[in-house]
This record gives C-alpha cells, structure tokens and sequence, in this order.
C-alpha cells in the first residue's frame, strides 16, 4: 500500500517540480500555482506514504538509508512549499522540488517497506537523534539550493550574459543571504544530530565513535559548514567561495545514505 | 460610440506637439468647453510631452470626429487645414484599442515606457473632478488602467533597460537586495556621470560622493544630487565603503587599478562592489572584473544589455499586443451590453403598454370583479410579458456577450416595432424588468 502511495506520490511531484520550474522560467503565475499545488499534493502522499510505511514495518521509519531519503526528501518539500508560501522566493523551485523528488525517487527504488529488527531498547534516542538530523540536512539542502543559484547568477554576471538570465532568480544579496540564514538553522540542528548519534553509539556500541562512513560523512559536513561559519564571522567571506562549500558541505551530508546502506 | 482625436510624436512634429498641448490647469476649463459646445458628453484630455489626445463619448448626435477637431483646432488657436493633416482620430473599437495601446506604453517613443500610465490615471481624475466622465468613459478608461497593469506584469515589457543610464541601474538592482540608502562614488564630473548618477538616484541610491580632478566641478555637481565631493587623491577609502562606483573621466589612461580595488575589497568583507565604466577610453583597468565579488561594466557591456533590452521589449510588445486582443474585445462585449440599454427597456414598455391596453379594453368586463381580483387579472398580465420577454432578453444578452447584438437588436426593433430612442439607459440591464 505504502509503495502504491509513494508511486503516485512521485508522479505528482515530478508533475509539479516540472510545472514550477516552467512557470518560474516563463513568469507564469497559473503554471506556478498548478505546480504548488501538484507538490503540495505530492507532500500529503509522501507523508501518508511515510506514515502507513512504519504501520507495515512497526518501526519509526527512519532507520534504513532508502528510509533517510525518503524523510530527507519529504523535509526538503515541506521547506520548499514553507518558502514558497512565506518568502516569495519562487526561483527555489528551480531546485528544491527536483532535489526532494531525486531523494523520494531513489529511495522507492529500495524496498523501503520491507520489516525491521525489532524495535531496540534505545529506539526513543534513534528517533530523536534521526528526526533532528535529517530536519537539520533538509535545512542544508535550502543552504545549497541558494547556493547553487548564487552561484548561476554570479556566472551569468561575470560572463556578462543577457540580462533576461538574471531577471529570473532573485538579487545576489538576496540568494547570499537566504543561503546563510538556511544554514544558521541547519548547522546547530546537524549539531544537535550528531551529537544524539554519538550518545546513540554510547548506548549501542559502548563507544561514542564507531568510523562508520554513516559518522565520517555527518563529521565531515559539519567541518565544513562551521568552517564556512568561522570565515563568514570572522573574516567576512560571504559570496562565491562561501556558496561552493555549502555544496560540498550539503554532499557530504547527503553522502551519509552511503553509509547507512552498507 | 468612443471617439478619439489626438496627435502623438509619429503623427506631427515638435514644434505642434507644443502648441497642441494643453498645460494641467487648462484642462478643466477645456474641458468645460467642449461640453459647452457639444452638448452633455463625456470626455477626457490626456495632454504629455509626446501627445494630445481627445477622448469622448456620447449618445446619438454627439459630436463627431469633425467637431473635436475643429474644438482642439480653435482653442490651441492652430488653423484647421495643419490640425486636419496631423491628427489621428478612432472611432469605437479603434479608439478602444488606442488607448489602451497607449495605456501599455505601445504607442510611446520609448516602447513600454511606464509613465505614460501615471499621465493617463492623472488626466482621468481631472476629468472626473470637472464632471466630464460618465458611466461609458469611466469604465473604459479604468478597464484601460487596469489591462496595462496586466498586460505590463505578463509580458515585462517595462522592464528591460533602453539607456546606457538605465541598464546601469537596471544591473544594480540584479545585485543588490534594494537600492534605497546604497552609496556610490562618482569618478568624474561630465555629462554622461551626471545622466548615469541621476538615474541611480532616482532608483533610489541616496549616499553620493563625488570626485573630480577640478575640486569645484566635484563640488557643484556633489550639491546638485545632495552629496558630498572629496578631493581627487583622497576618494581611495570611499573604495571600501561604497556599494557602486562610477566612473567617467576623460584620462586617457585608467584611473582605477586592480591593486586599488584589491586594497579595497580586504575591508569590505565579502559585500559585492558594483563598477560601471562609462568612459572611452575606459577609466577602470579590466581585471577589476576578476576580482571576486566585483562587477565591472563598461560602455560596450551596458550597450549589449541595452540591445537586449530593445529586442526584450519588441518581443514583449508583440505578446502585449495579443493580449491586448483580449481586453478590447471584453470592452467591446461589456459596451454592446450597454448599448442595448434603451433597446430592451422599450421592449418592456411596448409590452407592458399592450397589456396594459388589453386591460383597459377589457375594462367593462372586469367590472365586477373586486379589486383583489383585478390585483390579480394586472399580476397575471404583468407575469406573463415578463415570461415571454425572458428568453428573447437572455438571448439578446448573450448576442452581447459574443459580440453580436448589434444585428439581432435592430431585428428585435423591426419585429415590435419599437423605437428606443429617449428611454433612460440601464433601465432594463440594471433591473432586468420593467418595474
């Protein structure tokens, strides 16, 4: 049932992903609207397909890496429709939806509703810390869909294209802030999710640290993102180099699916 | 029927655009006038520095195309035979569609230019204040404002920039969150930095130093746009401070290095600094642009943005102009629904007079019945003609609707044989009956 869900779940997400992107290319508010709605729509399916998935398995869905994606890719959604509807950043649905529908898509290639192990006597730390840090990532792809765009525009600007380029995303300032501000709410959420893993592994492995790729990659991620928050406090660098680490930073953090599939 | 007189930019030249204009407290007398001498019409002037246009409209007998421009002849005192070759008149759908053509800015010398919709909004309230306007003129010329903006926001066709001035501005504004409280340092005193400064301050760009190897020339040009001048050997620290830079000197070699603005940008932390190099030859070295975070535009980069933005609008002119299909045929629609007015509201009167004949010729018979009853016998009589009428009316109306009531009301006038000229308009269309 959940896997029949998710399927329809996915058709209106790629649906609308497609819709948005076209009414944001072309400034048409009706293709814009038809697209929200049909993502809107794909939210609601994704999370049915969410909640009937941890029926079938009796488990918080959120313990295997197709079942991170997943979650990751509902986060990513929810923020993406949260932005859309608040902050009129509208060019995020250049890449926010087709990142989340990516995430969803190759999570229902697994079978994401086979049965778990039974539940452990740590799951209440599992949830938290899995929840949190996954919120925390889905923030990081904001950061990195900003960036991604920043980084279009600060081309398009420097190759000195046409200006209809840059009339379709948002002011440089505008797209180097909104990236910021994503990633101040997403770093202390990794930071908080990192650090329930830790406790998780105390509990689990009696070891704080076990150099699983599933540790290295989240380790990593937040290196380079309280990297990019030192040198953007301390020494003011803000725009290009600041947006190509909040790529990086974001890719090490979805690397952690790696890890949780090995 | 709508008709317009005017003459624009492309219909006569400079010198009787000038004459032919009439300054804005002229118009409510001239106005007042044109009532005078045509009688109870509805009318507004649109007077700019590219047209004068005359639009009105009335009932049977209103003044024609002749009669208004006989009024803009006599009272710009232009003789007859100069106004006759130079203006254009619409009649009806033309007119409709002319202004709202020009409500677009698709009949303006800089095509799409957004003024225009300011000029026409402030003629309409003059009009309205003298009493010109009335229920035909008003909607036209709202259902005008309101598809410009329209038209405007689909297409864009104000957007993109047409001058060297504004593709500067227009390239700020894709870097910069908001114009409004941002500092500039102008290099140079010239002509064209002025032009260039006074486009960015009119976007908004209030803090302004400007620098001049002639202090004094800094100076008056500094007071001019509220800013302040500093000497030439000492603009270096605005370098760090300012989010634009313009430049426009007349050195022959550049006046702006790559290690000046390196210097600058170790204290800017990270904030964009936007160039713009108006001079030939060029006052900024090239390989500013390298630099990260800086943006450097020169003459040939800003005329590539302005070329854009010519195509930009000519291609978003000709979607304005599909569009505009649209709203002048709603017009046309919602003006033959007016139209039709008196003729429906004679075709109750024709038949409720019938019935109420009928009545009056059955008076004896009805004699003895008692007035409850004759109450009803009148109810009856009225009921039915509303019924019969119901079905032809709707019809009529939705003949309107697609355009084509002209034919079937006059065929309506023929089979009842009514007249209806002298009937109060909307009679029928507001109350849809006769009561």
């Amino acid at each position: 049932m959940a896997r029949v869900v998710l399927t329809i779940a996915l058709a209106c997400h790629a649906a609308g992903a497609g819709l948005a992107a076209i009414g944001e290319l072309r400034h048409g508010a009706i293709l814009e609207r038809a697209g929200a709605a049909l993502l809107s729509a794909a939210w609601a399916g994704e999370l049915a397909a969410l909640i009937l998935l941890g029926v079938a398995t009796d488990a918080y869905p959120l313990r295997t890496g197709p079942e991170y994606l997943l979650v990751l890719g509902w986060f990513v959604l929810t923020l993406h429709l949260a932005l859309w509807l608040r902050s009129g950043v509208r060019a995020a649905s250049l890449v926010l939806p087709p990142i989340a529908g990516i995430m969803v898509l190759s999570a229902s290639l697994f079978a994401v509703d086979r049965a778990h192990e039974p539940a452990l006597p740590t799951q209440g730390w599992l949830v938290f810390h899995t929840s949190i840090a996954t919120a925390g990532v889905a923030a990081l792809a904001v950061s990195f869909a900003m960036s991604v765009l920043f980084l279009v525009k600060e081309h398009a600007l420097k190759a000195k294209r046409p200006l209809a380029v840059l009339e379709k995303l948002p002011t440089l300032e505008a797209l180097d802030r909104l990236g910021f501000q994503a990633l101040l709410y997403g770093f202390p959420l990794l930071t908080v999710g990192i650090a329930t893993g830790m406790v998780y592994s105390g509990l689990l492995h009696d070891r704080l640290f076990v150099w699983g790729l599933k540790e290295i990659f989240p380790l990593i991620a937040w290196i380079v993102f309280a990297g990019i928050l030192w040198a953007r406090f301390a020494r003011g660098i803000t725009g290009r180099r600041s947006a190509i680490l909040a790529i990086a930073g974001f890719a090490f953090a979805l690397l952690t699916f790696v890890g949780m599939v090995r | 029927m709508p008709t317009l007189v005017g003459m624009n930019h492309r219909s006569a030249p400079l010198d009787l655009r000038e004459r032919a204009a009439f300054a804005e407290a002229e118009i409510p007398e001239a106005l007042a006038r044109l009532r005078e001498s045509c009688g109870p019409i509805e009318a507004v002037i649109l007077s700019t520095c590219n047209r004068t246009e005359i639009l009105s409209r009335g009932d049977e007998g209103a003044p024609t195309a002749a009669h208004l421009r006989a009024f803009l002849a006599a009272s710009r005192g232009i003789d007859g035979e100069t106004v006759e070759r130079h203006v254009y008149v619409h009649e009806g759908t033309a007119a409709v569609r002319h202004l709202f053509s020009v409500a677009c800015g698709l009949d303006s010398m800089v095509l799409g230019e957004p003024q225009i919709l300011g000029q026409l909004k402030r003629a309409y309230a003059i009009a309205q204040a003298s009493g010109a306007t009335g229920p035909v003129v008003d909607r036209l010329v709202q259902h005008a404002l309101a598809a410009a903006k329209r038209i405007r926001r689909a297409t864009g066709i104000s957007r993109h920039a047409v001058s060297i001035a504004s593709a500067a501005a227009h390239l700020a504004r894709t870097i910069f969150d908001d114009l409004h409280g941002r500092s500039a340092l102008l290099l140079g005193a010239g002509k064209m930095t002025e032009l260039a400064a006074r486009h960015l301050a009119a976007s908004g760009v209030a803090d302004v130093t400007v620098t001049n190897r002639t202090y004094a020339r800094a100076e008056t040009l500094a007071a001019s746009l509220d800013g302040r001048a500093v000497p030439w050997d000492a603009y270096e620290p605005e370098l760090a401070r300012v989010d634009i830079v313009l430049t426009g000197t007349a050195a022959a070699a550049p006046v702006l290095t790559k290690a000046q603005v390196r210097r600058a940008l170790a204290s800017r932390r990270g904030r964009p600094l936007f160039i713009v190099d108006i001079a030939v030859p060029r006052d900024v070295e090239p390989s500013v642009h390298e630099l990260p975070g800086v943006y450097l535009y020169d003459v040939d980069d800003l005329q590539e943005s302005v070329d854009s933005g010519l195509t930009q609008r000519r291609r978003a002119a000709e979607e304005a102009r599909r569009l505009l299909d649209v709203e002048v045929a709603s017009f046309d629609r919602w003006r033959q629904g007016f139209d039709l007015a008196p003729t429906i509201a004679a075709l109750y009167d024709h038949l409720h007079g019938v019935g109420q004949d009928e009545i009056e010729r059955y008076a004896h018979r009805l004699a003895s019945l008692t007035p409850e009853q004759r109450a009803v016998v009148l109810d009856l009589t009225r009921s039915l003609i509303q019924k019969v009428l119901h079905v032809p009316v709707t019809s009529l109306k939705s003949a309107a609707q697609r355009g084509e009531a002209g034919a079937r009301a006059a065929l309506y006038r023929e089979i009842f044989g009514i007249d209806p000229e002298g009937r109060p308009p909307l009679r029928a269309i507001q109350g849809g009956k006769d009561d």
